[in-house]
């Protein structure tokens, strides 16, 4: 079963990860729940981590983008720490976390 | 062990990195919001540290040494982009002493994001590797989108802070996906290597990648239609990030940009073409909407947060001339930019203004109350409409000549148009500054508040409005002296 899953060609690795993509972005666009929206953030640098790790193994294990894999993972935990901080923030303030209620900038 | 050279590209990333991590030592202190040597400290400690990196920073560019250290090239145009960054976070640090005391929310974590920031500026702006450059790129911005929520009391920077974070995220995931594909596709991490195989290789998914990755710049640079988080993320920030946001990230954007674009995203003449043509249209576009809806506003602030937008079309304008010349002209212009643009967020704080009193209305005479400070913002909003012999003029000048020189008469008619049309809003300021007298209920207002005293942000822009001038006239020192040294050494691909 995991050798059917390694020996998988290029194509369909790639394939899922660019639906991965649109996933998050689509989540990000539609969900009016800032937890959502944040997830789909996350979503999208992991189908970026997917293809990445597709394309290093297609190109023979090569190390540049396997190391690049690690730092995107610790990228992507900075960026989960500011940004559920900026969400706790608001819920103090606001009282929710729905992103439609968080409209007071404005001309 | 380090090697002097490999020394030499560290320390001037280290410094200000050091200060981010020393400085929230220094405001473990409870007692940070009363006693004022701690606060003062902490300020000086980002200002040695910005002061220690120039000052090795000019030493490297007066030696014409041009170091290396891994993926790190210190060459011409990442020492002259450091200069640039430091510069503009010096002018921010101190704009920061006097804004945070207005708002009552002096905090050392403030300075020490700024210092992150201005750390990930360096590295973002001194490789050609795809993987630093993301690097860099998170390491700026993600400090940004807490420094935006910075005064966490109010609760309209947080959700400023709220939108930056959620925009600025989704550009930086086009943008990784974007150098992901690039690599699958080409094989390398090198913006020069990317671009030798793409010109051979043309591939629809190596396409799809470079234009994630514009469009990932086009976030940062704020160009239409990836702009609407600015003005709300200005809004909700401090001014004096608003202002190093405006200058410094744009800048850095432009400058990795202008390694990115002409070497990896037109190597060969059919891309110039097709990312030329969107270019066109995203540089078109952002000047209309950028003036254009500044013209509505009545904030100060908001309109300042437009009228950078406008600035990141003219700036676009320059890559698609793409000649050599063109690209001097958007150096040049980016240091007038800073100038200018430090010294129209500096305004606001010299005068006190916080929270939402950032009205037009709430300039009504001020100018004659501070004399000095009123005609060194007029030559700020002057250099920003572009009138002559500012810095904005010539640098507009520079782009706009170019693009004649290389057939885009058409775009350069409209930039002349949109420019023509921003002199109303700049002027606006002006008029509110010296002509218009301040309403009664200000004058009241005024009469029982305790007079504003901002002298450091008086001071810096007092500063910015001697460069706007000066930057003017040493135009041809400015062009010959830097930015040619800088663009020649550095884009040596050029024909």
């Amino acid at each position: 079963m995991s050798q059917a899953f390694l020996s998988g060609n290029l194509q369909a690795y790639i394939l899922v990860s660019l639906l991965l993509f649109v996933i998050g972005l689509a989540t990000v666009l539609l969900r009016r729940s800032l937890l959502m929206q944040f997830m789909g953030v996350e979503l999208m640098l992991n189908a970026a981590n997917v293809a990445l790790l597709a394309f290093a193994r297609f190109r023979g294990g090569d190390v540049q983008g396997t190391a690049f894999y690690l730092f995107i993972i610790a990228v992507a935990a900075c960026e989960a720490a500011v940004g559920l901080a900026i969400v706790v923030a608001l819920f103090r303030h606001k009282q929710t976390t729905d992103s439609d209620r968080a409209d007071t900038l404005r001309q | 062990m380090l090697t002097t050279s490999e020394l030499a590209v560290i320390l001037p990333l280290a410094i200000p990195a050091a200060a981010a991590c020393l400085l929230p030592i220094a405001s473990l202190d409870r007692d940070q919001e009363t006693v004022k040597w701690i606060r003062g400290s902490m300020f000086a400690i980002a200002l040695f540290a910005l002061a220690g990196s120039f000052l090795y920073v000019t030493r490297l560019w007066g030696t014409r040494m041009q170091p290396s250290f891994g993926q790190v090239h210190l060459d011409f145009l990442a020492q002259l982009a450091a200069i640039f960054i430091l510069v503009t976070a010096a002018l921010a640090v101190l704009q920061l002493w006097d804004h945070l005391h207005q708002e009552g929310w002096v905090k050392g974590e403030t300075l020490s994001l700024l210092m992150f920031s201005v750390t990930g500026m360096l590295v973002f702006t001194a490789t050609t590797n795809l993987i630093v450059i993301f690097l860099g790129l998170e390491l700026l911005s993600v400090p940004l989108y807490a420094l935006t929520a910075t005064v966490r009391q109010r609760a309209d920077a947080l959700e400023g802070g709220m939108k930056y974070f959620i925009t600025g995220a989704v550009a930086s995931a086009c943008f990784l996906m974007g150098s992901v594909l690039l690599y699958g596709m080409t094989g390398s991490f090198e913006i020069i290597e990317i671009g030798r195989k793409l010109s051979t290789h043309p591939d629809t998914l190596a396409l799809a990648g470079a234009a994630l990755v514009l469009v990932g710049f086009l976030f940062k640079v704020s160009g239409v239609p990836f702009h609407q988080w600015t003005p709300d993320a200005y809004e909700a920030s401090p001014h004096p990030i608003a202002g190093f946001m405006s200058v410094a990230t744009k800048g850095a954007a432009f400058i990795v940009l202008l390694r990115m674009f002409p070497a990896g995203l037109s190597a060969s003449p059919d891309m110039a073409l097709k990312f030329k043509a969107a270019l066109a249209i995203a540089a078109a576009l952002t000047m209309i909407v950028g003036n254009l809806t500044a013209l509505a506003q009545s904030s100060v602030k908001r309109m300042l947060a437009y009228s950078s937008i406008s600035h990141a079309g003219y700036l676009l304008l320059g890559l698609v001339a793409g000649t050599q010349d063109a690209y001097v002209g958007m150096l040049y212009y980016l240091f007038a930019y800073m100038a200018m643009n430090m010294g129209a967020f500096g305004l606001l704080t010299a005068l006190g203004l916080v929270g939402d009193r950032c009205g037009f209305e709430h300039l009504r005479g001020l100018g004659w109350k501070r004399p000095g400070l009123g005609i060194a913002a007029t030559l700020c909003m002057f250099s920003l409409a572009g009138i002559p012999p500012t810095g904005g003029f010539y640098g507009k000048y520079m782009i706009f000549k170019e693009l004649i020189q290389t057939g885009h008469v058409g775009l350069a008619v409209l930039g002349v148009l949109a420019s023509l049309v921003s002199v109303y809003f700049y002027l606006r300021v002006v008029v509110a500054l010296f002509l218009e007298k301040p309403t009664e209920a200000a004058e009241r207002e005024a009469a029982e508040r305790p007079e504003v005293v901002a002298p450091y942000a008086g001071a810096t822009v007092l500063v910015c409005g001697f460069l706007v001038v000066a930057i003017g006239f040493a135009q041809t020192l400015m062009v010959d002296g830097f930015a040619l040294r800088a663009i020649k050494d550095s884009l040596h691909f050029m024909p």
